[in-house]
């Protein structure tokens, strides 16, 4: 398997795990706001737009390290190893 | 794709060197659209009947100025400008995304949305923290600087790193929000241009009716991360000059 291939393979598997723990994490995190948010909207209605607005807040605040990581992802794929470069340098060899 | 993710035009200016020129001018433009707009709405006050855009402007201001005086009492009157300037300005440029790319390709240096390049956010983010060590400083003396030991005087690197990574987090939410924003679109392009085809499926085709929902989801996001901006710059604020209890 040449160099080439070895790189864009592994640069693909990695953003696959960086997609997978950036998606895993900020499901269940704004999962997590919004069920209390739910929740504490049931126990008290009228507070509701306040408690919709700190529920904004907490998504906003949180969605900060899965954007980052999924920034940084594509980076690596675009940027450090440029995937597309690499592949299409592949697909011309092997043919 | 013949453009690179991330590339801005640049120009060389006498005195700060290579400045990225497309940001520089689409930031001027806003600032252009957002004075002259605001000019209009303040206009509206010489006539006797209550415009809607007047409401609306009026319900915003209301709402920061509430926001501010809630966290930092009576004495955050100076900033209720401040804070309301900086909503309304993160707000026009990152909604500026929408205009980009088809402007570039004919040559013009206004593409992307200027919170979409971390030379822009950086500042804000540093703006915010000079200003907190500033008024922090102004309130309470040199003595602010013991908060960092408060505790227990163990917490000292974890006070601090809290305390440094505050602008680096602000800086870095806004900036990888707009610019993934940006990114999706240019993966659903190269997707497009392709032509990949499943089977009898045409994968290009189905990937077309995604731009339209992809820019609904970058203006929500624009708005609540403006707003985020903003309020977390008035949180950080109110910890700072908070009182003793």
């Amino acid at each position: 398997m040449s160099s080439e291939a070895l790189v864009a393979a592994a640069t693909i598997l990695a953003f696959g795990i960086i997609i997978l723990g950036v998606a895993f994490g900020s499901a269940v995190g704004d999962g997590i706001v919004a069920s209390k948010a739910v929740e504490a909207i049931s126990r008290q209605p009228e507070a509701r737009p306040n408690i919709f607005l700190f529920m904004f807040l907490g998504i906003g605040v949180l969605e900060a390290f899965p954007i980052i990581g999924l920034g940084l992802g594509f980076y690596l794929l675009l940027v450090v190893a440029n995937v597309p470069a690499l592949l299409s340098h592949v697909a011309h060899v092997a043919k | 794709m013949k453009e690179q993710i991330g590339e801005h035009l640049t120009w060389t200016w006498p005195f700060v060197g290579s400045v990225h020129a497309d940001t520089i001018l689409t930031t001027w433009v806003a600032m252009i659209v957002a004075l002259i707009f605001l000019a209009w709405v303040g206009n509206s006050y010489r006539r006797p009947r209550v415009g809607k855009t007047q409401t609306i402007f009026e319900g915003v201001i209301d709402y920061i100025a509430d926001l501010v005086y809630g966290s930092l009492g009576k004495s955050g009157e100076p900033f209720v400008p401040f804070f309301i300037a900086l909503f309304i300005y993160l707000f026009t440029l990152n909604q500026f995304g929408i205009l980009s790319y088809p402007l570039r390709l004919l040559g013009v240096p206004f593409s992307g949305s200027p919170t979409g390049d971390l030379n822009t956010t950086v500042p804000y983010a540093v703006l915010i923290f000079l200003m907190i060590q500033v008024v922090a400083i102004r309130k309470k003396g040199l003595g602010y600087y013991k908060h960092l030991a408060q505790p227990f005087s163990f917490m000292l690197p974890i006070n601090v790193v809290d305390e440094a990574m505050r602008p680096v987090t602000l800086a870095a939410r806004l900036f990888f929000n707009i610019f993934v924003g940006e990114l999706l679109f240019i993966v659903v392009a190269s997707v497009i241009r392709q032509q990949v085809m499943i089977g009898p499926f045409n994968l290009s085709l189905a990937a077309a009716i995604l731009p339209i929902f992809i820019q609904f989801f970058n203006f929500f996001v624009g708005t609540i991360q403006a707003f985020i901006f903003t309020l977390l710059g008035i949180v950080y604020l109110s910890l700072a000059t908070a009182e003793e209890h």
